[in-house]
């Protein structure tokens, strides 16, 4: 049960990026669940276990969302700025070197950077991002996936996979440096 | 010839680097500019601490109902 505790939260956000409400998002989770029960056997440890799980269940959730006659596009899920630069270009001066840096925070108090405020903006910046961004860095960095359990668990390329977590983390350290930056000045 | 990175490419290189997925001569390539570069070293440095901070949430919390849910799925399947 154990691992049934710590999956379901994401498997069924995962769920509900291709089903049209949380109802449908919660059944497709149990058929997921029952659908590992039944093919256990079947399971060759060629992928870890998580990523297997998920693959069962991003299945069932495509053809529940088929059913549904709901096509989400790609970038409706992946963020529809995928191609533009992570940074800012006007920090960057015409030969590409900083022309404004970032707030420096690394020297600020360490109860101050770790305080449950600072927690909170990363959380709520998270639930902002685009589903598979935010999918992407709550797997990663969040539950301590490795990449390729990332990418194989929500059939993204490798190359999808990075530039995701990459944009993910630039936005989480700007809501970071945005929120030390205001309590600090 | 080998490769010279200015500030607005590595900023963008900073996922792949940490997580060890760059060919060697770009690595290099990205090292060689962080060495004499202090703004790209502290971007590098919050991405690495942004990173732990994110690591220390936690996940949502599995609701009631969809407990239940989950029992009668799992019910159903110690009695099929």
């Amino acid at each position: 049960m154990e691992l049934v505790e710590k999956l379901t939260p994401s498997m069924r956000r995962v769920a509900r990026m291709f089903v049209s409400s949380d109802a449908t998002a919660d059944d497709v989770v149990g058929e997921a669940w029952l659908g590992v029960l039944q093919g256990i056997d079947g399971y060759e440890g060629r992928a870890s276990l998580r990523t297997w799980i998920f693959r069962i269940l991003v299945n069932i959730a495509k053809t529940r969302g088929q059913k549904e006659s709901r096509s989400v596009p790609f970038a409706t899920l992946a963020g529809d700025d995928l191609e533009q630069p992570t940074f800012d270009p006007t920090a960057f001066d015409t030969t590409g070197h900083w022309s404004t840096l970032p707030f420096d925070w690394r020297g600020l108090p360490e109860d101050r950077v770790t305080a449950g405020e600072t927690l909170a903006v990363i959380r709520r910046t998270i639930d902002d991002l685009p589903p598979l961004q935010a999918e992407v860095i709550r797997l990663h960095d969040v539950l301590g996936w490795s990449s390729e359990e990332v990418r194989n668990a929500l059939e993204i390329t490798d190359t999808n996979q990075r530039v995701l977590l990459h944009r993910a983390r630039a936005k989480v350290r700007a809501a970071v440096e945005e929120h030390l930056g205001s309590v600090s000045a | 010839m080998s490769r010279v990175f200015v500030c607005r490419d590595v900023v963008e290189l900073i996922t792949a680097y940490l997580e060890g997925e760059l060919p060697a001569d770009v690595r290099e390539a990205v090292e060689t500019h962080l060495s004499g570069c202090d703004g790209c070293t502290m971007v590098l440095e919050e991405f690495r601490r942004t990173i732990e901070l994110t690591g220390r949430l936690d996940d949502d919390a599995v609701s009631a109902e969809q407990r239940e849910t989950l029992r009668g799925a799992f019910r159903d399947w110690a009695t099929a």
